[in-house]
C-alpha cells in the first residue's frame, strides 16, 4: 500500500513534465469536443488521435487518450441536457431525466448533476483502478499459456455476449475480426495464410488500418448516405452551471454507491462498457431507487446514476488493459494499440519494468478528473459552438484524418486502400447493424489468442482438456460458457415475461433494455 | 419471400466466402511436424465457427423469421432517430471520389489532391457556401501539410513532375525543408 502511493507520488511529479501536462490538457479538450459532437463518436475520436501519437513517447501518448476516453464519457452530456441529442450511445439515458429537467428551466441544474456525477465517477473510476491493478497483475504473473488463452477467450466471448446486441451478429464480427489477423506470413513454420500471392498481404493486415477504416471512414461514408442532415445549432446561449447543495448530495448517496459499483464492475467485465453501464445504473435505480416512481420527470438520481455509471467504467476498463493486456472495449483496444505501436506490451510485468509509466498514467487519470469537470464548468460555452460546424464540414475532416493516420504508420499508399477497402466494410457493418467492437478486437487479440493456444497444444501434448482441468483457466471457461450463455438466458426471460406482462409495461421495461 | 431472402443473403455470401476460405486454408504451404497442430488449425477453427454462425442464422431467419419478433438488443432505443432517407449515389460519390483521392495522391502529390478532395466532398455532402469550401479546404490542407511534415515528421506525398514542384514550393514557403 505504502509502495502504492509512494508511485503514485511520483507519478503525480512525472505528470508535471511539459510533454505529460499538454498531452493531457489537449485530450481532455479534444476528447469533450468529440463527445460534443453527435457525428463523432468517442471511439472514433480515440483512433484519429492515434496518429499524432506517433512521435510522441508512450506515456504522453497514453495520457492523452485516457484523457480523451474520460472526458469524452462526460462531454456529451451537455447536448443532451441541453438539445436532447446523445453525443453518444452512453448519453441516452441522461436524455430521460436531464432533457425534462432542462425543459422544467433548470439547465443549470442538470448540468450541475452531471459535472458532480462525473466528478465522483472519474475519482471512484481512478481509485479503482490503482487499487485494483496491483492485485490483477501479481494475480496473473501465476498465468501460463492456457490461463491467457482462456482469459482472452473471455474477453472476446464478453464484448460478442454483453455487448448490447444480436449475438449472432457480433460473432459474426469477431470471427471476420480473427481471420483478418491470420492473414500474411504464420509466426509458427513460416507459412503464407490467405495472402493469394499478393505481396502486400504477406505483411499481414493491420489492425490500425482496420479500426480506422471501419471505424472512421466507415461511419462518414455511414452519415454521407443519410445526406449529413443533421442541422448545425446554435451553440452559444444559455449555458451555466449551478452545483447541487451539500444536503442535496447527500440525499442521494444510495443512488451514487450503487451507480458507483455498477461503473466500475462494468468496467473490469469486458464487452460491458460505459453504454452498458449508463443503461444498467439507470435501470437499477428504476427498480430500487427511492424515487423510481418519479424517473423520468427530471429528477437527480435519473442524472447522476447513468453519469455515474459510465465514467466510473474508465477505470475498470485500464485494470484488464494494464494488468493483463486484454481491452474490454473499443477505446482501450486502441489504447492497447498505441502500447503496442511503441513497443509496450501491457500485462503483469508492466508494474515492475515500467512503474514510472503506469503510475504517471494513474496519476493523470486524478488530474483528467479534475480537469474535465473544471473544463466542464467554465470552457463548455465556447467548446459548444462546434455544434455550429456544417456536417458536411466536419465529416470530410474526419475522412482526411482517417487518410493521414492511416498513412503515418508506415508511410504506405498501400495502407490507404485498405483504409478504403475498410471504411466500405465499416459502412456495411453500420448499414446492416453489425458491431464493430467484436472485429477490431478480434484483429488485435487475434494473435494473442492462436499464440496461447498453440503454446498450450505444444506444450501439453494436443491435450485440450488443460483449459478446464487448470484451476484458474477452468474458472475463466466456465464464466466463458456462463457469459455465452448469458444472453439466451436473457432471451428466454423475455419471452416469459412478454407472454405475462400486459403490453404497456413491456414497453416501459423495453425502453429501459442497455 | 424477398424480404425473408435479403435478411439471409450477407449470411449466405459468408457462408460461402468462408467456404472457400476453408479450402483454401488446406492448402498451406508449411512443413509438418508430428503430433503438431499447423497452421492452418486455427484459421479452420474460426472458419468452421463463422460457418456454423452463419448456417445457424439462415436456417432461423428460414424458419422462424415469420413468428412475432420479440424485441431484443438488437432493436435500437426508442431515443435514437429514426431512419431517415438514404441517398445511394450520395454515397457512390463519396465512394468514388475517396478512390480517386487515393488513386491521385502519388501524382497529385497531398496538398493539392487533399484540397481538392475536401473541397469535392463537401459539395457532394450537399453544402454550398463555397467561401468556406474554399477556405476550409486550402487552410485545412496546409494545416495538415505543416502538422505532420513539420512537427511529426510524416514525409506526405509530393506527387510527381509539374504537381510536385508545386509541392515543393508550398513546403517552401511553410518553412519546411
Amino acid at each position: 500500500m505504502h509502495d502504492v502511493v509512494h508511485q503514485l507520488a511520483l507519478g503525480f511529479l512525472h505528470l508535471l513534465s511539459p510533454a505529460n501536462a499538454v498531452s493531457l490538457v489537449v485530450g481532455l479538450v479534444v476528447g469533450m469536443l468529440v463527445a460534443v459532437l453527435p457525428g463523432l463518436t468517442l471511439v472514433m475520436g480515440v483512433v484519429l488521435a492515434l496518429p499524432f501519437t506517433y512521435g510522441m513517447s508512450v506515456t504522453p501518448s497514453i495520457i492523452l487518450l485516457t484523457a480523451m476516453y474520460l472526458s469524452g464519457t462526460y462531454g456529451g452530456a451537455f447536448t443532451a441536457i441541453l438539445f436532447r441529442i446523445p453525443g453518444e450511445p452512453l448519453d441516452v439515458p441522461l436524455l430521460w431525466d436531464g432533457y425534462p429537467m432542462a425543459r422544467q428551466g433548470k439547465p443549470a441544474q442538470a448540468l450541475g448533476w452531471t459535472l458532480l456525477a462525473a466528478l465522483w465517477g472519474g475519482l471512484i473510476t481512478a481509485v479503482s483502478a490503482v487499487a485494483l491493478a496491483v492485485p490483477f497483475a501479481k494475480f496473473a504473473l501465476r498465468f501460463d499459456a492456457p490461463e491467457y488463452f482462456a482469459i482472452v477467450l473471455f474477453g472476446l466471448s464478453g464484448v460478442v455476449a454483453l455487448g448490447g446486441g444480436s449475438m449472432v451478429k457480433a460473432l459474426v464480427s469477431l470471427c471476420i475480426g480473427l481471420l483478418l489477423a491470420t492473414v500474411g506470413v504464420d509466426d509458427t513454420y513460416g507459412a503464407d495464410r490467405f495472402t493469394f500471392h499478393v505481396p502486400i498481404l504477406k505483411d499481414g493486415i493491420e489492425y490500425l488500418t482496420v479500426m480506422v477504416g471501419a471505424y472512421g471512414l466507415g461511419e462518414v461514408l455511414a452519415r454521407m448516405e443519410l445526406g449529413f442532415v443533421t442541422p448545425p445549432m446554435d451553440g452559444g446561449g444559455k449555458i451555466q452551471t449551478r452545483l447541487p447543495r451539500w444536503r442535496e448530495i447527500w440525499r442521494l448517496r444510495p443512488t451514487i454507491a450503487r451507480s458507483s459499483l455498477i461503473g466500475v464492475l462494468c468496467g473490469i467485465v469486458p464487452g460491458a462498457g460505459a453504454t452498458v453501464g449508463s443503461f444498467v445504473a439507470y435501470g437499477t435505480e428504476a427498480q430500487y431507487g427511492k424515487r423510481r416512481d418519479k424517473l423520468g420527470s427530471g429528477i437527480p438520481e435519473g442524472i447522476v446514476a447513468p453519469q455515474v455509471a459510465s465514467t466510473a467504467t474508465v477505470g475498470g476498463h485500464m485494470v484488464p488493459l494494464l494488468a493483463l493486456g486484454i481491452p474490454g472495449s473499443g477505446a482501450t483496444a486502441v489504447i492497447l494499440g498505441a502500447f503496442l505501436l511503441h513497443g509496450v506490451q501491457p500485462g503483469p510485468q508492466i508494474f515492475q519494468t515500467e512503474a514510472d509509466m503506469v503510475y504517471t498514467i494513474f496519476a493523470s487519470m486524478f488530474a483528467a478528473v479534475l480537469g474535465m469537470c473544471l473544463l466542464g464548468y467554465f470552457a463548455i460555452k465556447p467548446l459548444v459552438r462546434i455544434l455550429q460546424l456544417p456536417e458536411a464540414v466536419t465529416s470530410a475532416f474526419v475522412a482526411l484524418f482517417c487518410f493521414v493516420g492511416a498513412y503515418s504508420a508506415r508511410n504506405s499508399v498501400t495502407d490507404l486502400w485498405m483504409i478504403v477497402i475498410f471504411g466500405v466494410v465499416g459502412y456495411l457493418f453500420e448499414r446492416y447493424r453489425f458491431p464493430i467492437a467484436p472485429m477490431v478486437l478480434g484483429c488485435i487479440l487475434g494473435p494473442v489468442a492462436e499464440t496461447s493456444f498453440m503454446t498450450s497444444m505444444i506444450a501439453y501434448k494436443g491435450d485440450w482438456t488443460v483449459f478446464f482441468s487448470r484451476p484458474i483457466s477452468g474458472t475463466v471457461m466456465a464464466l466463458t460458457i456462463l457469459a455465452l450463455a448469458y444472453p439466451m438466458i436473457r432471451r428466454l426471460r423475455r419471452v416469459y415475461r412478454a407472454h405475462k406482462t400486459p403490453p404497456g409495461l413491456a414497453a416501459v421495461e423495453r425502453e429501459l433494455q442497455p | 419471400m424477398a424480404g425473408k431472402l435479403k435478411g439471409q443473403l450477407p449470411y449466405l455470401a459468408l457462408l460461402l466466402g468462408a467456404a472457400y476460405l476453408y479450402r483454401a486454408a488446406g492448402h498451406f504451404a508449411y512443413a509438418a511436424r508430428p503430433g503438431e497442430l499447423g497452421p492452418d488449425f486455427w484459421p479452420k477453427a474460426v472458419l468452421a465457427l463463422l460457418m456454423a454462425v452463419c448456417a445457424y442464422e439462415i436456417v432461423r431467419r428460414a424458419l422462424f423469421v415469420h413468428a412475432p419478433r420479440v424485441p431484443d438488443a438488437d432493436s435500437r432505443p426508442a431515443t435514437q432517430p429514426a431512419e431517415g432517407t438514404r441517398y445511394p449515389r450520395l454515397l457512390a460519390a463519396g465512394v468514388g471520389l475517396t478512390v480517386l483521392y487515393v488513386l491521385g495522391l502519388d501524382t497529385a502529390g497531398f496538398f493539392l489532391s487533399t484540397a481538392l478532395y475536401l473541397a469535392l466532398f463537401m459539395l457532394v455532402g450537399r453544402y454550398r457556401r463555397y467561401g468556406v469550401i474554399a477556405a476550409t479546404s486550402v487552410l485545412g490542407s496546409l494545416t495538415f501539410v505543416y502538422v505532420f511534415m513539420k512537427i511529426v515528421y510524416v514525409s506526405l506525398p509530393l506527387g510527381a513532375g509539374p504537381f510536385k514542384q508545386v509541392s515543393v514550393w508550398i513546403l517552401a514557403a511553410l518553412g519546411i525543408r
